[in-house]
């Protein structure tokens, strides 16, 4: 059956593959976007562990990610660490590696830590190489992997971050997310370069996030409402509030291919059915001198469901390799600024063509009942 | 073999009734070789229709060896028509996708008939119709007479018991007329299968033994045919 399909397929090779190509640009456009929203929900999955395994204290008016000029005093860390549950509190500051941003995900920043008690929050991501930074290591790095890649270096190497040399100490292994483009240094030495890059905002000792390490059993939720009802002028968020900023980035992505997916469909789909119909009229006759020779309603049903779906399914292995090929040259072309734009995962790869077939079938089913349908003398007069 | 009983096909369009088949009664035996003329719009297809279990009659009823074809579902009409009787149309016989052989197994196909039984079959009726050697070539390439012997083999593949022809010579030369006619009478002969055959081709007709002739849906006469021998002229071109 399937040769025969092919076949009646190929007798209208020029509106067969105008149609096929309906579905390929809507396949194509659909695995470009579900790679950049595949590699999108890694980064936010890896920011999930990074960003959900502490609770982040930030100026009131701030947000998870910045968004604010303004700082908190050095003396809230005491006055959180003095809250009970709380097993650290971390000043932290940081400051744009550059003042070029790449314009894709999370910009490359220096992280900067109070190291005395910073090793609970270094110790969340695992390193690949060298080892994490410990008191006294002013005047060295452990760079996230994108940046080692970027730097090209090594332990014991000397990189320039925003003009000062720094020593290579340790490399984090990647985490597809937001701190593999993080360099980490001491809090003294990120305050000391934003003085030299802000040489007119006068600042005192500041900082941009306080990070809390929870005590061992005790519930982050309730240790962060405690600790924004015992200190003033901070706004802290606690892990299930920083899982809600991060997912909520996500949301907006998904829903963008939402709707691309819908198009496909609505543009797809109705060009599946034109044709269909168009088929089944053109072959009326055909299919009344079948149903004579004895076919059942079920196996013309099947037929011209079969030619649908395979349209769809062209269509689907189509646009998927023509995207696949897209993401490819594009990686390659964005390769030197060190950030993949693309992810190819197996649902990127095999969903749409799932997803095509699906179309091509439903899309077929209302022709293909009419063709089914059809009586077999009537059909046979049809002139 | 098949018995109509006060048959009768109405069509309506708008307000005009058309009675193309009007309170008709026939018996065919197993094993005649029988022509059905009349002139055109005589309703000679449309009672073919209603003996082959294509249509359904507005009354009267018809059965089939003895069974009643009457209240069947459309499904068991499709098995019993599948089983037992074989369709030669006019024109457009053939599905053009398909080769001759393919076209032939069509029938085997809906009969769930295995792949290399079918292939097998499809090649002997092949073989019974002198077209063997055409098996893998599609219709298009196929002149009038071939195709029609190829929807010869196709209605004979089944093995039915009714086979029902419907002007299958109306579009050909007289050769290849005399060759069509002079194959279905040899397979009467040596099959004992039943045919009934529409024309309005008097020379056809006169090569049958039985002739029935219909006016405005009904038997004007039923007669002996002339039975005359065929003399078809082997050397004459297939067209
Ligand atoms: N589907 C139909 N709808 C309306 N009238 C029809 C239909 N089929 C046949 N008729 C009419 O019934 C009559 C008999 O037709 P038909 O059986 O085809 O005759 P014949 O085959 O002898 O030429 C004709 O008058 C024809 O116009
Ligand atoms: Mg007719």
């Amino acid at each position: 059956m399937l040769k025969y399909v092919l076949r009646n397929m190929w007798r209208r090779r020029a509106r067969t593959l105008l149609t096929v190509f309906g579905i390929v640009v809507g396949i194509f456009a659909l695995t470009v976007l579900g790679a950049l929203s595949a590699r999108l929900n890694q980064q936010v999955r890896g920011a999930e562990t990074w960003f959900t395994s502490k609770i982040s204290v930030v100026p009131s008016g701030s947000g998870l990610f910045g968004g604010s000029d303004r700082y908190l005093e050095l003396s809230k860390v005491g006055e959180i660490e003095a809250v009970p549950g709380v097993k650290s509190a971390v000043a932290g500051f940081g400051l744009l590696l550059s003042d070029q941003s790449t314009g894709f995900g999370a910009p490359e920043l220096i992280v900067g830590a109070e190291l005395s008690k910073a090793q609970d929050l270094l110790n969340l991501i695992d390193l690949d190489r060298g080892r994490i930074l410990r008191e006294g290591d002013e005047g060295k790095v452990v760079l996230g992997s994108t940046l080692a890649e970027k730097f090209e270096a090594d332990l014991g190497d000397t990189v320039e971050l925003r003009g000062r040399d720094f020593e290579v100490v340790g490399v984090y292994a990647p985490t597809l997310s937001a701190p593999d483009g993080f360099a980490f240094v001491s809090y003294r030495d990120a305050l000391d370069l934003f003085r030299e890059v802000n040489p007119y905002f006068q600042v005192g000792d500041i900082a941009a996030t306080i990070d809390v390490i929870p005590e061992e059993g005790v519930d982050a939720e309730e240790l962060a409402a405690r600790i924004g009802e015992s200190v003033d002028g901070i706004k802290v968020i606690s892990p299930a509030e920083a899982e809600k900023q991060i997912s909520q980035f996500s949301l907006i992505f998904n829903a963008i291919l939402l709707g691309i997916g819908f198009i496909a469909l609505v543009v797809g789909g109705l060009s599946i059915i034109n044709t269909m119909i168009m088929s089944v009229s053109e072959r009326t006759r055909e299919i009344g001198l079948k149903k004579a020779v004895g076919a059942e309603t079920g196996s013309v049903l099947s037929e011209y469901l079969l030619e649908s779906a395979m349209i769809g399914f062209f269509g689907g292995v189509i646009g998927v390799l023509a995207g696949l090929l897209a993401v490819y040259l594009l990686n390659n072309a964005t390769s030197s600024s060190q950030v993949t734009v693309f992810s190819v995962t197996p649902t990127v790869a095999i969903g749409p063509v799932v997803f095509a077939t699906f179309l091509g079938t439903a899309a077929g089913l209302f022709p293909a009942l009419r063709a089914a349908r059809l009586k077999p003398i009537e059909a046979l007069r049809e002139d | 073999m098949i018995v109509a009983r006060g048959v009768t096909k109405v069509y309506r369009i708008g307000p005009t009734e058309i009675r193309a088949v009007d309170g008709l009664d026939l018996s065919i035996e197993a094993g005649e070789f029988l022509s059905i003329v009349g002139p055109s719009g005589s309703g000679k297809t449309t009672l073919l229709h209603l003996l082959g279990l294509l249509d359904a009659p507005t009354s009267g009823s018809v059965s089939v060896e003895g069974r009643e074809t009457l209240g069947l579902s459309p499904r068991e009409l499709t098995r019993l028509r599948r089983e037992k009787i074989g369709f030669v149309f006019q024109e457009f016989n053939l599905l053009p996708v398909l080769n001759a052989r393919e076209n032939v197994e069509l029938p085997l196909r809906y009969l769930k008939v295995p792949g290399p039984e079918r292939h097998r079959r499809a090649m002997e009726a092949l073989e019974m119709v002198g077209l063997s050697d055409r098996a893998n070539n599609r219709p298009a390439q196929l002149s009038g007479g071939e195709q029609q012997r190829v929807a010869i083999a196709r209605a004979l593949v089944t093995n039915p018991t009714l086979v029902l022809a419907d002007e299958p010579t109306g579009e050909l030369d007289t050769q290849n007329t005399c060759r069509v006619i002079e194959l279905m009478r040899n397979l009467n002969r040596e099959t004992g299968q039943t045919f009934a055959i529409v024309t309005h081709d008097p020379m056809v007709a006169g090569y049958t033994r039985r002739v029935i002739t219909l006016r405005d849906g009904k038997i004007a006469s039923d007669s002996m045919g002339a039975e005359a021998e065929l003399a078809c002229d082997p050397e004459a071109p297939t067209i």
